[in-house]
Formats: structure tokens, sequence, C-alpha cells
């Protein structure tokens, strides 16, 4: 349990995205948007790649991303400013409902997949998965 | 003060005068430079177009010294060919290394030779590189002492040195030209300070005015500081070692499985695609048909690969407080020397392959429990003898220290009672000590006592595999021991009886060690309490009525008395565990060597089990089971785990658990079971 702390957390994060059904995950610094880590995702930035949870990333695309490239993977930059975009938008709603309550955990259900956002305090964590057969 | 510190001072105060002089002497100077530069300016216009021919030349020198000459006395370096006679000031200032020189002026003084004549250019430029070079290691220390005076001082500053080193003084006057420079300093700082105040106050003021502004404007703000960018490697590391990221790691990813291991569609439509459903629930339909409400269906599988591997389960929990956690202790994982030997991890029923908490210790863990008066505890007993508690809160460890004050041999059976505000933890080890612990100090144990077996035996000695307290009475117990005899013990010295053993009441029948003892779960209209299930290595389980402690000391005259068991279940493998439902009064459940779990129901049958159940397969090997555990409110769900350190959680249907439908007939059918059992038994 107590191992070095990177290899343990990035060890839940492999994990997480190698889960059957999970397309991609993404973790962004709540202040900025800046991306901290990415799997599944395609990156238009070259570094990404080294940010990427290997061989995650690998293996969703090919396992769980079928018959979905044509959809369009977005490029993990673009996710990440629309749901961090959304995650402000969902804060200010909440801000306004009630002054002193936050959101701590965002599902939206679309047509193909679900995204899990969860909040935090400093970071923010996206699970972009398949919904369940049905 | 001596003299020679006196003579020091007024050299500086006389220096001091006299660099005063020569400031003023400056400042006219680069009033005139300023002056003569127009000038220059303007005669370069004129004389740029002309040839450059030696008789030009001459008339242009002229022409300069007679513009120029005449107004400046001292600073104009071109006029080499006629050096002014005011200029008894500059070898002072050369010597005070170009101090003269403004900051503006060296780019004009570098132009109008170019334009002139080479010949020209040689003096200026030997003046011009002095004072650069003189000043290069001067750079270093201003420097340093603005730094080492003032070290929060922001990075522009620091290209401002540039501008600077042209006022510099030579080394010798350091201290003083110090003093000016942090002068002026100081001036720079207070403009500084000024933008940056006025910086603050724009922000205030954007800040104050954003709240006010509409959504849409602070959607737009959001997007326009949006950075779509992945940050660097260094910054990446920074923010993962960081203690926040991990625990944020840690937090969000469990959420996330959990909601991933959710089965249940939430949009589920039953409109659509309603044919493929009925069929499937007529093929279940048709699966529990025969058996009715005492279906035992497998829901879920604990198992993590990096942890429970090559590690058997010892003890299974549930909470008392969350029926959906579920608490397991593992031995030791040979295999792997470095990884700790004990460990307890709690399972979620919602997260089938991450475990909610893992806590480990040095030895292996043989029993644990969720503590019913806190919830966040969970207390347990170890190889080595060490009594632990960990708190899931803060995730901290107590453990009692190793002396010889507590137990020094494997504690196998330990249980807490008491009620809410005065409770303990009882813990037994094999070599026959029984502590009692504070939960809050584990330092030394409440209570020490030293079971022995009584008189007709061949040793004293008596090795309890377990124990167990009647949830009536948290001052007697049974003790389970090693040669199959049951022991009633006392906690305390009572009327005609010591503490430790009752030397008077024995409970035999089981011919091998006794695995697990198991009081009835009183929760009905009829009390059972004095029902005790006990397994054995004998290959079977026995149903015994224990007598009241109170009972005892009447019949004290009588000697040491025999109790045998009101029935044996005989079943075809070694028992390891067998306990009783928490709602149903007839009910309950045990596994064996054999890698089953059976359900049994007094009420219906005491030759065969109502259902019997195997985990599903993860390996070739049929694997025996060690422990079974109910979940304690609703009675609904079932726990077993074995060799394999597979926790396997099996859903019994509404006859065998579940608070709905449990019948007062039962009770009393179980009462008048057990009264036949034994009128049966005393006529034998």
């Amino acid at each position: 349990m107590a191992q070095s702390a990177p290899d343990d957390a990035l060890a839940l994060l492999t994990r997480l995205s190698q889960k059957p059904g999970v397309q991609s995950t993404l973790v962004l610094a709540r202040e900025t948007g800046a991306i901290v880590r990415t799997s599944g995702l395609i990156s238009t930035s070259s570094t990404a790649n080294a940010n990427s949870t290997q061989p995650a990333s690998d293996n969703t695309l090919e396992n769980y991303a079928n018959g979905r490239k044509e959809s369009g993977i977005n490029s993990a930059e673009d996710v990440a400013r629309l749901v961090w975009t959304f995650v402000e938008a969902a804060g200010t709603m909440i801000q306004g409902l009630d002054g002193e309550d936050e959101a701590k955990l965002l599902r939206v259900r679309t047509k193909k997949n679900e995204l899990v956002i969860v909040p935090d305090a400093k970071f923010l964590l996206v699970v972009i998965h398949d919904t369940p057969p049905a | 003060m001596d003299p020679a510190a006196k003579a020091r001072k007024d050299e500086i105060a006389a220096k001091r005068a006299k660099l005063a002089e020569l400031k003023r002497q400056r400042e006219l100077r680069t009033q005139e430079v300023d002056a003569s530069r127009q000038q220059a300016a303007e005669a370069a216009q004129l004389v740029a177009p002309r040839p450059s021919r030696a008789d030009h030349r001459r008339e242009l020198d002229s022409l300069i010294s007679n513009l120029v000459g005449n107004r400046s006395s001292s600073t104009d370096p071109r006029d080499t060919s006629s050096p002014a006679p005011g200029r008894a000031s500059r070898p002072i200032s050369v010597v005070s290394g170009g101090e003269n020189v403004d900051p503006s002026t060296p780019p004009t003084q570098a132009h109008p030779p170019a334009v002139v004549e080479q010949t020209l250019s040689i003096a200026p430029l030997t003046i011009l590189y002095e004072a650069p070079a003189d000043s290069q290691p001067e750079t270093v220390t201003y420097n340093r002492a603005v730094q080492t005076s003032e070290p929060w001082e922001p990075q522009r500053d620091r290209s401002l040195d540039s501008d600077d080193d042209y006022g510099l003084t030579p080394s010798k006057k350091t201290p003083r030209a110090s003093k000016r420079l942090s002068r002026r300093e100081r001036e720079r700082d207070e403009e500084l300070r000024q933008n940056i105040r006025k910086e603050v106050e724009e922000e205030l003021k954007a800040a104050r005015q954003l709240p006010a502004d509409d959504s849409t404007a602070i959607t737009t703000a959001a997007h326009e500081s949006f950075s779509a960018r992945i940050l660097t490697d260094e910054e990446r590391n920074a923010e993962e070692s960081s203690a926040d990221y991990l625990a944020f790691i840690e937090r969000s990813t469990k959420v996330a499985e959990r909601e991933l291991d959710e089965q249940f569609d939430v949009l589920k439509d039953y409109a659509v695609k309603s044919l493929e459903d009925a069929e499937d629930e007529g093929d279940e339909a048709g699966a529990a048909r025969g058996k009715k409400g005492r279906r035992v269906r497998e829901v879920a599988q604990f198992f993590d690969e990096r942890w429970c591997s090559k590690r058997c389960v010892s003890d299974i929990a549930f909470s008392p407080k969350f029926p959906e956690l579920t608490l397991a202790s593992y031995t030791r994982n040979n295999s792997a020397p470095h990884d700790p030997d004990g460990l307890i991890q709690v399972w979620n029923m919602h997260m089938h392959n991450r475990p909610e908490y893992t806590f480990t210790s040095q030895s292996d863990i043989l029993t644990a429990k969720f503590s019913p008066f806190h919830p966040n505890y969970i207390i347990g007993g170890c190889y080595n003898g060490q009594v632990m508690v960990w708190d899931t809160r803060d995730r901290s460890t107590a453990r009692d220290p190793l002396t010889s004050s507590g137990h020094t041999h494997p504690v196998y059976s330990l249980d807490i009672v008491g009620t809410q505000n005065a409770n303990n933890i009882i813990s037994c080890s094999t070599d026959g000590v029984v502590c009692s612990w504070s939960i809050g100090m584990l330092t030394q144990p409440q209570e020490y006592l030293e079971l022995t077996t009584p008189p007709p035996a061949k040793t004293e000695d008596m090795a309890p595999t377990c124990i167990a307290f009647p949830k009536s009475d948290p001052t007697y117990f049974l003790a389970g021991t090693e040669e199959g005899t049951i022991y009633p013990c006392h906690r305390y010295d009572r009327a005609g009886a010591k503490a430790g053993v009752d030397a008077r009441l024995s409970y035999r029948g089981h011919a091998a060690p006794i695995m697990s003892l198991d009081f009835h779960p009183t929760r009905g209209p009829i009390d059972l309490g004095d029902l005790v299930l006990s397994s054995s290595m004998d290959w079977g389980v026995r149903l015994w009525k224990s007598r009241p402690p109170a009972a005892n000391a009447a019949n004290s005259v009588s000697g040491p008395q025999t109790v045998t068991s009101l029935i044996e279940f005989v079943r075809e493998d070694v028992v390891y565990d067998a306990r009783w439902s928490p709602v149903k009064p007839g009910v309950f459940a045990l596994v064996d060597g054999g890698g089953g779990v059976e359900f049994w129901d007094l009420n219906r049958d005491v030759e065969v089990p109502v259902a019997r159940a195997v985990p599903s397969d993860r390996g070739p090997l049929k694997r025996s089971l060690n422990k079974v555990a109910w979940e304690p409110q609703e009675g609904r769900r079932t726990a077993v785990g074995g060799l394999d350190g597979v926790v396997t959680v099996f859903e019994v249907g509404a006859e065998l658990g579940g608070l709905e439908g449990v019948r007062s007939e039962e009770w009393t059918g179980v009462k008048r079971l057990v009264g036949r059992l034994e009128g049966a038994v005393n006529g034998r």
C-alpha cells in the first residue's frame, strides 16, 4: 500500500482505463483545465503519449473503440476543453442554486456513451465509457 | 572612539563632499551632452552628403569645433584634435569609470564617428570600451548586494541592471556607489510597487465586475482563460507527487469504478426489447421454480490479483452499519516475502475488483471484525499474538505492544462485547490466555485470564481455538478447544465459581478440534439464546443447548457434569464454519472442506441441507472454504471465503433470509424441535 505515490496513482488509473467498456480517461487540473493524464484519446501534442497511461490507451483504442473511429475519437485537448467548460457551467449553476454547494459527480448519458466526471478541489477525473448493453 | 576610526570617518566625509561635487558636475555635463547630441545630429545631417576628402575634413573639423567646442568644454569626445581646456575633470571621471556617461549616450557617441571619419573615432572608442569593461565585475557585486538585501525582488528587475551598469563607479568607491545605487534602487522599487499596486487594483476591479456580469460573460471568460495544453513532464511530476493528487486519484477512481460496476441501467426502457427480457425471465423462473424461496444466487466475487492471490481468507465479516461493505482478512502470501504478511481488505458490493480499504500488518491476520459499536473500527487478531485496531477514517493503526502482558500465541478468536458506552475487545490465544482490551488503549490488557483444563485431564494446558459469547451475557463465554471439548468460562469470580474455566461443566461430543462456535442471535418472540452451533474437524456440526451459568451453582454438589449435543449434523467433509442466520430462527449456513456452502433450516429438515452452492470457478481445483458470514441487518446475503483468497457473496431466497416473511411459527417450531431433541437426549 505504502509504495511510491505516483506509481500507485498510475496503477489505479491504469486499472480504471482497463476496465471493460472504458474508452478513455482524463485527469485535468481543476483551475486551469490543463491535462495531467489521459488514456484512450488522441492528442495533437507529442508529449501526450508520454502522459497517457500506457499501454492502456492502446488496448482501449483497439478493443473498445471498435467502429467508433469514424464517429471520431476527439483529441484530448478538445475533450478537456469541452468538459472543463461544462464543469464550470455546472459549477455556476450549482452556485446559483445554493452558494455553499458544489458539484460532486456529473454523469452525462448520451446516445453513444456515458461521461462520468468527478470534480474535486484541485483535479477533475473524466471517464468516458460505453453504456451498458441494452 | 579610536583616532583611526575618526580619521577614516573624516576621510569618508571628505570623499562624500567630493562625490557630491562630482555629481553636480555630472549633472551639468549630462545637460551639456544632451544639447551637444542635438548639435551633433544636426551636424551629421549637414555633413553626411559631403564627399570625405581631406580638405573637406579640415573644414568640417573647424566647423565642428566652432559649433561644439565653444559650447561644451569637456564632454565632446569627437573633438580629439583640439582638447578643450575645461577638461580638467576628465581624467577624474575616467578613473571613476565613465560615470559621466549617460545611459543614452553610447549610441549617439558611436553614431557620429561612423559618419565622419575613422581617424576621429579612435579616441572616443577607447573610452567607450573602457566604461563597460570597467563596470563588468561591478555588475556582479551590485547584483549580489541586491539579491542579498532583497531576495524577493521580481526577476524583471535584473534586466534593468544592464542599464545601471553605466552609472557604476570603480571598486574602491563601492560602498558609496552601492549606497547611491540603493537609493536609486529604492526609487525603482517604489515605482515597481506602485505598478504592482495598480495591477492588483485592476484585478480587484475586474474580479468585482465579474460577478456582476451575466452568465454568458462568465462562460466566455472561462473560454478565454482555458489553456488547452498538456502539462510538461516536470509539471506533471510535481503534480503527481503531491499528496493531493494521490488522494484525489484514490477517491475519484473509486467513485468511477463504483459507477461502472453498477449493473442496473437507470435509463432502461422496459417497453423496448420486452421480448428478449421476457425470454430471460422465463429461463430464470424455470431454474428457480423447484426451489422457490430457497434459491441461492451468487451475486459477487471479490478478488484482487495484486493482493489476494496466493493468500487464504482467514475471516470474513459484514459491516454492521454499511451492509454493502464486507471485510476479509487474509493470511500471508508465501511467494511474496516483501509484502506484508497480514492483510485486511474491505470490499464493497458495488465495486468487485478493488477494495475500498486495504490494511496490512506484520503478521498474518487470523480473525477480524468490524466493531459493532464504532463502525469505523476494524479489530483484528494476529498470528504473533497482537491485537490490532484499524480506523477506516484516517487509516491509522493501533496495536498492542508485543509484551508478555498480552498474548504471546496466535489470536484465532476475538469478540467485542458490552454496550455502546462500555465495551471491550475480548481476545483469546491458543495458549489459553484470554485478554480484555479497551479499544482506546491497547498498551496493556484490562483483564488477563488464563484458561486451564479442569482436573480430570492429562495436562492443564488448554488450547482454545474459538470463543463465543451469548448475546445476553458479556461475562460468560464458551471456549472450543483443540481436543474437541467445549468449556464454559467466566470472566469474573462468581458465587461458587472462580474466574476461568468452569470445572463443573463441559460440552463433549466432538472428537476433533472445534473450528467455530456460534450462539443463536435472538431477535424474535422466543428466546433461543442458549442454542449453540459448533463445527469441527470431525466432519460434523453439533447443536447444543447451553446451561445458564446461574444454574451451575445450584448443581455444584453433583460434581463435574457432561453435556451432550442435541443433534449432530454429519457432513462428508471437514466443516470449517457454521453460523446462524441473523433473522431466521432455524436457518444456519456452513462451509466445508469440499468448497461448498450449505444452508440448513431446522424447521424444514434436520437431515439434509435446504440448499447447497459452490462459488463459481476461478481455477481448476475445488478449494475448501474457511469462513462464512451473514449480513447482519437483513440476513439476505452470506459471504464465504477460503483457500484461494476469493470472497464470494451469495444472496439467499426469501425463505432463508430477509426481514419480510419471518413467521412466529418458525420460532415456536425451533423451540418445539429443541424440546423434542432434549427429551430424546435425556431419555436415552
